[in-house]
């Protein structure tokens, strides 16, 4: 019963305590919802531009995961093809795989009538990379390959650009077959793609598989299954799968493929966590300042309550309980302040006209904020938890007064 | 004399034969509309069924000059052997080109070397030639549509304009090429067009001799449009046909260890 109306008691004397200093507390708090703020701002920016990119990386031919031939990885060449044995298909028939191809991949020379260059030839299934890559919806300028044995050819804008050819024009492309001879034929650009970053469009051609294969004289071999399942971050159950299917062929996760992005995921972890403790210290002076400033000139107050018989664990209760509500309602702020900031900048924000230094290290131009409910925790219970333990000092200085001579102190 | 009379026989076939066989050249020579068949009939009489000659290859750029001397074995349309003699700095080098396949050996690294797909538009030896000009000479027979676009005259002969458009999926780059052939199956000159009907480069005959039996082209000149101070010339010195060549020279082991 007792304890029933002391709590009440004790967030009255709390809440308020802290209207006594209207201007004093409504700075505190201004500065602890921008600190919060700016921790789930950024946080948002930086997983969302980070998000973008490993979205983007898994779209440019990667997949979720890739099955090669154990030596393709390291040596990309036709001689490490394979037919996809019928176990594969089977075992990338579980409802866990939205979308799988096969592709051919190889290295190839591509010549129009004035210049000529390296590229990596692909051979894909036009309808089926829908979803799994880019290509797709990159086609800004005639159509997209329609079957897997369409004569024509995909080309990248910039490529296009740099070999003086364009939409409707033929050139020529040489690669080696499964002879090690020389295999060359003649396409017609049926389309142009667009693409970021833009090293992409000179890096790529697509052809159709059929075709590919024929040219190659790869009959049905391939080089490359890649797949897209329906959650990345949970692949072991479906590589043990497919390692039990064909225990023969390297199947990778784009976590393997692509370790640069795995790394830089640890990377923006690390960094955030670095800009929450900053941001945190500067706030938590802020805080026991404004509390110590508050218990100083309360030094009376505190030992008349003790005279009266109220305990030091109820004191230190008081302050905790008032340190508790500045940062109930600055979080509160903060977060609202933040769902505002996130949700206006919902289309992007746009740094095209620095796209150029952004593409350098990887940045696409406009980046979407995204929120992480793991970001939105760590921010909140930071601020909270290590608020609460910097309040604690001034509590404990509140709690330890000898009340003679608190109450005797002019 | 049964044995005689047999070969009597035979020999009158033979006669006969080869009335039919010129008798059928006139007979295509006659309505030129078949402008594929003059193609063919040009490639093959100028690669013939073997051929050996030697060849002052010429390489003019704005700062400098070389010539080199070449000496070249063909056996029908798919086999050649190249070898240059001087100047001394490139004495030895060699390329053997067997159907679309290239090797290129040089004695400074002794060593073979598979041109790869991705250097066959490269410069050959520096020239105004790609290795492709040299590969896929032959494939204006098989890659290609032909058309006849006129007729002018040369020498008292009678010139076919005809234009050459390469087929869908075939390797080619240009958009068309215009090859005029005499009426004596000489290739006065060849034409290479962009595809948007640009000239890009064109080979013109500028000397014609009699050499090895028949009129053959003695001078031509590569060269680009759009570089106006290079070219490449090749003057034939000495050229002889259907002649007898030993049986490994187109060989990897003869293009390493010369033995003719």
């Amino acid at each position: 019963m007792r304890s029933e109306w002391r709590a009440p008691l004790l967030l009255t004397l709390a809440w308020r305590n802290l209207w006594r200093h209207t201007r004093r507390t409504l700075m505190i708090l201004f500065a602890f919802a921008l600190g919060v703020w700016s921790m789930i701002v950024i946080a948002a920016i930086t997983r969302g531009s980070m998000e973008q990119q490993l979205d983007k990386s898994i779209l440019n031919l990667t997949g979720h995961i890739q099955i090669h031939l154990a030596a393709f990885r390291d040596d990309p060449v036709i001689e490490h093809r394979f037919l996809p044995p019928p176990a594969l298909s089977a075992a990338l028939a579980g409802a866990d795989v939205m979308t799988w191809v096969p592709r051919v991949r190889v290295p190839a020379v591509i010549a129009s009538e004035r210049e000529s260059a390296g590229v990596t030839l692909v051979g894909i299934e036009p309808e089926r990379e829908r979803g799994l890559s880019f290509i797709p919806g990159a086609v800004t300028e005639g159509r997209y390959l329609e079957a897997p044995d369409d004569p024509g050819m995909l080309l990248g804008r910039k490529l296009a650009e740099r070999l003086e050819t364009g939409l409707g024009r033929r050139v020529v492309l040489m690669s080696q077959d499964v002879n090690n001879r020389v295999a060359d034929r003649g396409f017609r650009v049926v389309g142009v793609f667009d693409t970021q970053p833009r090293q992409m469009e000179e890096a790529y051609v697509f052809i159709g598989r059929a075709t590919a294969q024929q040219m190659l004289k790869l009959d049905d071999n391939i080089t490359e299954v890649a797949l897209m399942t329906t959650d990345r971050d949970h692949l072991e159950e479906l590589l043990a799968r497919l390692l039990v299917a064909v225990p023969a062929l390297d199947v990778q996760p784009w976590t393997v493929l692509e370790p640069l992005l795995v790394l830089t995921r640890k990377i923006t972890d690390v960094v955030l966590i670095i800009w929450y403790a900053i941001v945190f210290a500067a706030m938590s002076f802020g805080l026991i300042n404004t509390l110590l400033m508050a218990v100083f000139e309360r030094t009376r107050e505190f030992g008349l309550f003790q005279s009266l018989g109220m305990r030091p664990a109820h004191i230190l209760g008081q302050v905790l309980v008032e340190s508790l509500i500045l940062l109930a309602l600055a979080l509160a702020a903060g977060n609202l302040l933040a769902a505002a900031t996130v949700y206006a900048l919902r289309d992007g924000i746009d740094l095209t006209s620095v796209a150029e230094g952004m593409e350098l290290v990887g940045v696409a131009p406009i980046i979407y904020p995204a929120w992480s409910a793991g970001d939105l925790a760590a921010a909140n219970l930071l601020v909270f938890v290590l608020g609460l333990a910097a309040s604690l000092y001034p509590a404990w200085r509140a709690a330890r007064h000898v009340p003679v001579e608190a109450i005797t102190r002019v | 004399m049964e044995a005689k009379r047999r070969f009597i026989s035979a020999t009158y076939r033979q006669c006969f034969l080869a009335a039919l066989l010129f008798h059928s050249a006139i007979a295509i020579a006659a309505p030129p509309e078949d402008a594929a068949t003059l193609v063919k009939r040009a490639i093959d009489y100028w690669r013939d069924s073997s051929s050996y000659s030697v060849i002052d290859m010429t390489i003019r750029r704005p700062d400098w000059e070389r010539t080199m001397t070449i000496r070249v074995w063909t056996r029908g349309q798919k086999e050649s052997l190249v070898r240059v003699t001087a100047p001394p700095k490139d004495a030895g080098n060699a390329t053997l080109l067997l159907d679309n396949e290239m090797w290129s050996f040089t004695p400074k690294i002794n060593r073979v070397i598979k041109i790869p797909s991705s250097m066959m538009n490269q410069s050959w030896m520096g020239s105004d030639f790609s290795n492709n000009d040299l590969a896929k000479a032959d494939e204006l027979i098989e890659q290609y549509t032909h058309k006849l676009l006129g007729q002018e005259s040369h020498d008292g002969h009678t010139v076919y304009v005809i234009e050459s458009v390469p087929k869908e999926a075939a390797p080619v780059v240009w958009g068309h090429e215009v090859v005029k052939i005499r009426d004596d199956w000489v290739i006065l000159e060849h034409a290479f067009y962009d595809q948007q009907d640009v000239l890009v480069k064109k080979l013109v005959t500028s000397e014609i001799r009699s050499m090895g039996g028949k009129p053959v082209v003695a001078r031509e000149r590569m060269q680009r449009v759009d570089r106006p101070g290079e070219w490449t010339e090749v003057v034939t010195q000495e050229v002889r046909f259907g002649i007898p060549i030993a049986a490994g020279t187109f060989t990897l082991s003869n293009l390493r260890n010369p033995r003719e």
